[in-house]
């Protein structure tokens, strides 16, 4: 009788002692709503470059892109075999301009699956938006170590047929919400690209992927790493630059 | 007249040689004319042909705003139920068939081709029970067998499936945009190799069973098209009318294979025109050649014609006795021209010329893959034969009104 009491104020115990922690738990879609807003600025300026790896060697090309929100940005591309080449992504385009043709080509259809100069960063990864809880259903798997870092892991599965990647399992840094480790598949589970951040760095208070390698499975021998080395978030930017007009000049 | 027409038959006997040089220059030109008209005539028949029975069928049903975007091959904007209009069709005796068609990148592997790569294509997923009565593939399989209904397979091209190295039984996967956008893998053997004789085809194609397709594109039962086979005689326009009266419109189509065809058809308009020009020229060569040789026998026979003139007799009946002569010698060449045409003709309609070498490496825009078969004109044959008496008679004109021209004494002086 004695025995079964004090089981029975242990099982109390352990329960009382677990609240908290079951408390501030999160959930799959507060994880993807966190992420999501840490990784979206008003308006960020960005250098970085871009290392294509392929069977014929590695090529760098370098670049400076202006954004603002997660639906607008400008690509400029600096190295000297691609100077003055500019992708431009507005709400529900992306346009491409190449200087010496002086030629504005708007990217569609099966050519949004063309890597970005050759890169395994597909035109299409650059549209959609950032809110996911409406294109995905969520699904918190557990806790797993990627690196040194304890991150969510998260499935996703498309709810709608509009967006590339019916299929998604993404690793996000617990403690700074970033997206560390994906994996993207069709719809029926074949694994497309694969994202692995290698990098992380600080800029002022935020802390963020600085070199992502990105693998387009289907293409052998292949991989980009991009590599950010300048960040500015948060700076005026003339919202000009993110019009169609003002793309070729 | 009699008298003329004796007089010119007596000197065409008379000056043998001349005669024959003079007919055979005309023959040539003429064959020449005949076999190059036929033989641009079949080309372009062959190409009409093999256009309608292996890309464009005689017509097609499509989404209203399809054709307008046909270079995306948009897979939302399509006939989103197409088995009744299938069976309306078939119970007004028309044949039919639906087909999706769709872009994607092939990824060919290292264990499969030698080499890793990929290549964008464009794969046209077909009703095997029902396409083959609409298309004409049905006798160009030359390695393996045809697709089934519901398969995770291909047939290709044999010309694409040389560039790829490709054989039957490898694998292949196509890395494709889903209806709404999503990225799809689809794993497909090669079971077949066709040797389509559309070379635009056979560089190219690339079917798969539509049921499979349907699957992995999410279609729901849609298509992106249906394409419909008429009679050869039928009067398409018309026809096209009446289909397009059966469907009520209901935001979809009907376009006629010239309205599909019309990049096609401008640049083979073009072409005729240059084909024109072809012949033209060689109508000019053979046109010279006559006059020339016209020229030479009435220049060397104007003392003859001095003492037919001293003798009374008058410039009209010279004039009328040479050009008959020239006519003679017209009927003549054209009568062997047209003969020879005729053997050319047949040669070419039944065996052909092979410009396979020349075709596999470039796209000179005929729908033929490698033998230029003629055709019979018997409206050219009648032109070339009637236009080598005339153009005969006509250049001898001029030489023979210039000596009449000339003084008595001066053409018996004529050396």
């Amino acid at each position: 009788m004695r025995t079964k009491r004090t089981q029975k104020l242990l099982s109390l115990l352990v329960m009382i002692c677990l609240i908290p922690s079951s408390l501030a738990a999160m959930s799959a879609e507060e994880i993807i709503r966190k992420t999501d807003e840490m990784q979206t600025f008003d308006t960020a300026i960005t250098e970085g470059e871009l290392q294509i790896t392929d069977r014929f060697g590695t090529k760098i090309s370098t670049f400076i892109a202006w954004s603002r929100g997660s639906e607008e940005s400008l690509i400029e591309f600096t190295s000297t075999a691609e100077r003055g080449q500019k992708i431009l992504r507005t709400v529900d385009s992306i346009y491409l301009y190449y200087p010496d043709a002086q030629e504005l080509i708007r990217m569609q259809g099966a050519a949004l699956r063309q890597g970005m100069l050759g890169s395994d960063v597909s035109y299409e990864d650059m549209t959609g938006d950032n809110d996911r809880l409406s294109q995905y259903e969520v699904v918190l798997d557990g806790e797993q170590v990627i690196g040194d870092r304890m991150c969510y892991k998260l499935s996703l599965t498309a709810t709608t047929r509009s967006v590339p990647y019916p299929k998604e399992t993404i690793w996000i840094d617990k403690e700074h919400f970033i997206v560390l480790k994906g994996e993207y598949s069709t719809k029926s589970g074949r694994l497309i690209k694969e994202i692995d951040v290698l990098e992380t760095g600080r800029f002022d208070d935020l802390v963020l992927a600085t070199t992502t390698r990105i693998s387009d499975t289907m293409k052998a021998d292949s991989q980009t790493l991009m590599i950010i080395r300048e960040l500015q978030v948060n700076v005026p930017i003339d919202s000009r630059i993110f019009s169609l007009d003002e793309l070729s000049w | 007249m009699k008298f003329l027409i004796s007089l010119a038959f007596k000197n065409l006997t008379r000056y043998k040689r001349r005669t024959i040089i003079t007919a055979l220059a005309i023959a040539i030109g003429i064959a020449m004319y005949i076999f190059i008209d036929a033989m641009l005539m079949g080309a372009e028949y062959e190409s009409v042909r093999n256009l309608k029975w292996y890309e464009t069928a005689s017509a097609r049903i499509l989404d209203d705003e399809y054709w307008e975007e046909r270079y995306q091959y948009p897979l939302d904007l399509n006939i989103s139920d197409p088995d009744p209009i299938l069976e309306r069709l078939e119970a007004e005796g028309i044949t039919a068939s639906k087909r999706i068609v769709f872009t994607g990148d092939m990824i060919l592997s290292r264990a499969e081709f030698g080499e890793d790569g990929n290549i964008p294509v464009r794969v046209t997923a077909i009703d095997p029970s029902r396409d083959f009565d609409v298309f004409h593939f049905g006798d160009t399989l030359i390695e393996g067998r045809f697709l089934e209904e519901d398969e995770e397979a291909i047939l290709i091209g044999s010309w694409f499936a040389e560039d790829i190295g490709a054989s039957v039984g490898n694998w292949v996967t196509i890395i494709t945009r889903g209806n709404g956008g999503f990225y799809e893998a689809i794993d497909l053997q090669i079971v077949g190799i066709l040797n389509c004789p559309n070379p635009n085809v056979n560089r190219t194609l690339i079917m798969m069973p539509i049921k499979t397709a349907d699957y992995y594109l999410a279609m729901d039962g849609a298509a992106t098209e249906i394409n419909i086979r008429l009679p050869d005689q039928a009067e398409v326009e018309q026809e096209i009318a009446t289909i397009q009266g059966l469907l009520n419109g209901n935001g979809i189509t009907v376009m006629s294979w010239e309205t599909m065809a019309k990049d096609y058809l401008a640049i083979a308009e073009a072409k005729r025109g240059g084909t024109g020009m072809i012949l033209f020229l060689i109508f000019i060569i053979a046109a010279v050649g006559i006059s020339n040789t016209m020229l030479m026998a009435i220049f060397e026979r104007i003392r003859e014609l001095g003492m037919m003139r001293s003798l009374g007799m008058s410039d009209m009946k010279i004039r009328i006795a040479f050009m008959l002569e020239a006519a003679g010698i017209g009927l003549i060449g054209s009568t062997i021209g047209v003969i020879i045409g005729v053997i050319a003709n047949y040669w070419i309609i039944n065996v052909g010329i092979d410009f396979g070498f020349l075709m596999r490496e470039m796209d000179i825009g005929y729908r033929i893959q490698s033998i230029f078969r003629g055709t019979w004109n018997p409206g050219t044959i009648a032109v070339a034969f009637f236009a080598g008496i005339l153009i005969s008679t006509v250049v001898a004109y001029l030489p023979t009104n210039r000596a009449l021209k000339m003084d008595i004494p001066s053409c018996l002086r004529h050396q």
